[in-house]
């Protein structure tokens, strides 16, 4: 189930750790992610955390119409950022199976989690 | 070398914004150039015009400003997470139909493209987050 | 080698365990703001697997009474060597 990253080098790495709705940090993050994406830069991007919670299917607007981000992960291929991480042990601690994600990441633990950072020029956590 | 911030924090909420400043002022002190800092999320409240704390409080708007005015470091803040919570500058608040503005100079609002080149051009970005 | 800083308390926010599970061999981590809580020998057992340095900034410290609190085994650091500390690491990721 896990997996090394590939060692394809890249500009920028995104750790997102929050889930959707409860903060504006998963979209906030995500916007970063599009805009650098959207300049040409190469982005990944690693989900630890409750950010694990980002990937489950099935979500939707806030009752206010606040948007969801699922709409905006939906876009990430027509970004050309198909680097998808997820932290098997956030994976585990919200009892969630890896092939139900949306959209699909791969499963990474222990050291791969370093060795992906040290593959970006910069890392940002949100 | 050539430094970059990346601050999150809203300034009297969090420390990260006191954090920032005094990190700010070393690494100037260490000799190094630091070539902006860019105001993300509650960041953005850092750009506050009407900001008042009181006498006997660091103002950390003056702070900031007198950073740019003395080292020639930008203030940018993040004009989609700044105009969502009121941070608008005269150009924004004309195009919104709004009576006044609210951005100190010499922040000035700019897209998020600007964070990722900050990121990947200078030497260093530390992150202060909240 | 990455310079990682960690701003909130082990007491308080697990976000600490996403930092262990991020640190490579030789990266330091440096505790700042309410993260210094984490510089107590009664957190150290948190620590135990750390692969790297632990420092704590010297100001945050000071400011909480605590500078004397202080785990034997943590390096304490003043924001002029936060910045040396910036300058070795090759990058610096926040946990907060």
């Amino acid at each position: 189930m896990s997996e090394e990253p590939n060692g394809d080098s890249g500009d920028l790495l995104v750790i997102l750790r929050h889930g959707p709705h409860g903060t504006s940090y998963l979209k906030e993050g995500l916007d970063t992610a599009l805009v650098a994406a959207a300049f040409g830069r190469r982005v990944s991007l690693l989900f630890m955390a409750s950010g694990v919670a980002a990937l489950v299917p099935g979500q939707g607007a806030g009752p206010l119409g606040q948007k969801g981000t699922q709409p905006t992960l939906a876009m990430l291929e027509m970004y050309d950022i198909d680097r998808l991480f997820v932290d098997g042990a956030g994976l585990a601690e919200l009892g969630v199976a890896p092939e139900s994600l949306t959209p699909e990441a791969t499963v990474i633990e222990g050291d791969a989690i370093a060795a992906l950072m040290a593959e970006h020029a910069l890392v940002l956590t949100f | 070398m050539r430094y970059a911030i990346l601050l999150l924090g809203a300034p009297y909420s969090h420390q990260a914004a006191h954090s920032a400043l005094r990190f700010a002022r070393a690494v100037i002190a260490r000799g190094h150039h630091l070539e902006a800092v860019f105001f993300y999320r509650e960041g953005v409240h850092n750009a506050a015009r009407l900001a008042s704390p009181p006498q006997d409080e660091p103002h950390l708007v003056d702070g900031w400003t007198t950073l740019n005015q003395e080292h020639g470091v930008r203030l940018e803040v993040c004009i989609a997470a700044a105009l969502r919570r009121g941070i608008v500058d005269a150009d924004e608040a004309a195009r919104h139909g709004k009576q006044g503005h609210s951005v100190q100079a010499p922040f000035e609002l700019t897209g998020l493209g600007q964070l990722v080149d900050l990121g990947l051009e200078c030497d260093r970005l530390i992150t202060f987050g909240a | 080698m990455i310079l990682h800083t960690l701003n909130r308390s082990p007491l308080e926010s697990t976000v600490y365990r996403q930092a262990l599970r991020a640190l490579a061999d030789g990266d330091s981590l440096l505790l700042i703001e309410d993260g210094v809580l984490g510089a107590l020998p009664a957190q150290q057992a948190l620590w135990s697997a750390l692969p790297g340095r632990l420092l704590a900034l010297a100001e945050d410290l000071e400011a909480r009474g605590l500078s004397e609190h202080c785990a034997p085994g943590v390096e304490v650091v003043d924001v002029d060597g936060f910045v040396r500390l910036t300058e070795e690491a090759d990058r610096v990721v926040s946990w907060y």
